[in-house]
């Protein structure tokens, strides 16, 4: 019994300290303000990393109180909860306040003293799985907590056939600042491929499709063709010449009269009008925008080092050039495929190899947890 | 349309599961019949998503609609190996009867609306991340069940499912975190960012994070009776990550809803 008042008395010190802790950040943010990240900035960040295990191991008293696991359970508690705030409170800036910093600091600690504890009686076999998971987690969260502090992030507008060194600051105390950047990017094309635009009889006034509960959309390409409400409707023609909108040319029979309209249909673009077909007083065939497929930019780029690279940016498939990603970002969605610029995201960030190093530890550690189980 | 047909395949394959439940309880002595029942039914559920796939030209896990698909298959499956794997009737039962509700909601209300896949979405992380997150949940579903009749049954002091829930908490937490990472590593493609805290990934974060409380717990050898609520409150988290994010006033303006 003596053991298990001992146990909770251990539970409830933490617990305090925890709060503790808590209640530390809420007076900061209060009167210090929000969490600046830029105080984290290299090099504070890189001693933060070194200097919390090395504490820990001269330290070894402090290191095995750090290292409880009731703690853990606390601290991940806590986080949690600050999370919850983070989900529900619209327009809260949690992530980089006070308390959660501080919460996120002390679950380092925590793990890290876990992990060292840990090491002194390392076997492979019994071990592997819980060092995979922690290790990983722990480069993984000193990467995305105190590294992210050195990252940045850039819009670079470029114009078809010319160069640009220039971008605007996309995020942090900067932001829309414009600098000249350590890359370059000269944009030879922007391409898009897009999905036919689709065709509909909609009402006039309202522009409700029909039929009503559950419209049809049919793909304005050569031949197609669909019954909507007693019509039946073709697609006799389909022109789509650069710089121009896309039009189509559409018959329709009625088939309760018989009757037959005829013409051009077209979504219109940033300079020509769109063209409807009246089937009657009420109804007409209108044609909808058509939907990107795939951008992407033909791009060659520089680096004030002397590297070149030609290649293609597009959606998911950035290209890397010294530290820096380049992410097909937007381009101008008013001319569409015939934009004659595009917006590039560059992203600098010299910790991202130990965040997939964790990534990767922590993928493995998961695929041990299967054949783990519930066994400890 | 493919989905038109779903009405004819699911009633198809709920009967089968239904028979086989059933003839699982009703012959003691061989569950061949019960295995090759409920096994007909998951390869014609499973024909049906790969009938659909060809109709849609990509792989049915953009809707709503279609990534309840995959959770009423993966539900029944979970359901089924547990039961070849440790007997317990029952759970292949529940996840029959849970398969159903989502089967019912798709037949109701299918949220299929999309056929045009936008290009954020045409990744290689894509169909990992959602089926590996999906196989979660359908660990996760199975847990829950089992953790509410494991309060029930602490009045008595048995505690013989704590063997059978640590295992599924295990490899569900395994796949929620594997599902996590195969986003984190396709956010980076995709948005420049392995974690931005957007709704959707604080929801998915919180859910992990309390099925790590769980884990680090039954370490602790905490009592039975509190830990046992972790594991329905965690279920509640991760439905609202899945289906509740998007009504979330904190949410609007998120990269996650389409
Ligand atoms: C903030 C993060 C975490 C902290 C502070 C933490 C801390 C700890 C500690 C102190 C233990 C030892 C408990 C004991 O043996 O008495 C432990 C065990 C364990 N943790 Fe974590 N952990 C964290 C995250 C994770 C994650 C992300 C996973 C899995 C994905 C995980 C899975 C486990 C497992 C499976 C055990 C039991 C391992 C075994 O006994 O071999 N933990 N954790």
């Amino acid at each position: 019994m003596a053991g298990k008042g001992k146990r909770e008395q251990k539970i409830a010190i933490e617990a305090v300290i925890v709060a503790a802790i808590a209640v530390a950040g809420v007076a900061l943010q209060i009167f210090a303000g929000g969490f600046k990240r830029e105080l984290l900035a290299f090099p504070v960040n890189l001693i933060l990393v070194i200097s919390i295990p090395v504490l820990l191991i001269i330290f070894k008293g402090a290191s095995r109180h750090l290292a409880s696991g009731s703690l853990s359970v606390i601290l991940i508690s806590v986080a949690t909860v600050i999370a919850l705030y983070m989900g529900l409170v619209p327009g809260n800036s949690a992530k980089s306040s006070w308390p959660f910093v501080l919460i996120y600091l002390a679950l380092l600690i925590n793990l890290t003293a876990s992990v060292l504890t840990r090491l002194r009686t390392f076997r492979f076999r019994k071990d592997i799985s819980f060092m995979l998971n922690h290790v990983g987690l722990l480069i993984l969260l000193f990467s995305a907590g105190p590294g992210s502090a050195d990252k940045a992030r850039y819009f670079m507008r470029v114009f078809e056939g010319k160069v640009e060194w220039r971008a605007e600051m996309s995020g942090g105390s900067g932001k829309g600042e414009t600098i000249e950047l350590p890359v370059a990017i000269s944009l030879e094309d922007f391409e898009m491929d897009e999905y036919p635009p689709k065709l509909a009889i909609i009402e006039r006034m309202t522009g409700i499709a029909l039929p009503e509960k559950k419209p049809i959309y049919f793909e304005a390409t050569l031949n197609a063709a669909a019954t909507i409400k007693s019509n039946s409707l073709t697609v006799d023609s389909v022109l789509y010449k650069p710089g121009f909108a896309p039009a189509a040319y559409v018959k329709v029979v009625d088939n309760t009269t018989n009757k037959i309209t005829e013409g051009w249909v077209s979504c219109g673009n940033y300079f020509q009008h769109f063209k409807t077909l009246n089937l009657d007083s009420i109804y007409c065939v209108a044609m909808t925008f058509p939907e990107p497929k795939e951008f992407r930019s033909k791009v060659e780029i520089y680096s004030k080092s002397g590297k070149v690279k030609n290649g293609v940016v597009k959606v998911n498939h950035p290209l890397t050039i010294g530290g820096w990603k380049i992410y097909q970002h937007s381009y101008d969605s008013a001319r569409g495929r015939d934009s004659v610029w595009s917006l590039f995201e560059l992203v600098y960030d010299p910790w991202i190899i130990p965040a997939y190093i964790g990534m990767i530890m922590l993928i493995i550690g998961a695929i041990t947890l299967f054949w783990k189980g519930g066994r400890s | 349309m493919m989905w038109d047909n779903f009405i004819w395949f699911s009633t198809a394959s709920m009967l089968l599961w239904i028979l086989g439940v059933a003839s699982l309880y009703m012959n003691k002595k061989s569950a061949l019949t019960g295995n090759i029942l409920i096994s007909a039914g998951l390869a014609l559920f499973l024909t049906f998503i790969f009938l659909l796939w060809g109709d849609l030209k990509h792989p049915p896990l953009r809707t709503m609609g279609e990534t309840r698909l995959w959770y009423s298959f993966f539900i029944t499956l979970v359901g089924f190996v547990t039961w070849l794997r440790w007997r317990y009737k029952w759970l292949a039962g529940y996840s029959v009867l849970v398969s159903g509700v989502f089967i019912m909601v798709n037949l109701l209300k299918p949220e299929i609306h999309f056929t045009n896949l936008m290009p954020a979405l045409q990744s290689v992380w894509f169909v990992p991340h959602v089926t590996v997150y999906i196989l979660s949940y359908a660990m996760f579903g199975a847990a829950t069940i089992a953790s509410f009749i494991a309060i029930r049954e602490l009045k008595h002091k048995s505690e013989r499912l704590m063997p059978l829930i640590d295992n599924l908490t295990y490899i569900g937490l395994g796949f929620l975190m594997t599902g996590m990472l195969l986003g984190a590593i396709w956010a980076k493609e995709a948005w420049g960012d392995y974690w931005t805290w957007d709704p959707k990934e604080v929801w998915a974060f919180i859910t992990a994070a309390v099925y790590l409380i769980y884990i680090h717990a039954r370490t602790q050898k905490y009592p039975l009776r509190i830990i046992l609520w972790i594991l329905p409150l965690a279920f509640v988290m991760l439905m609202i990550t899945w289906l509740g994010v998007n009504y979330l006033p904190a949410a609007q303006g998120s990269i996650h809803v389409y």
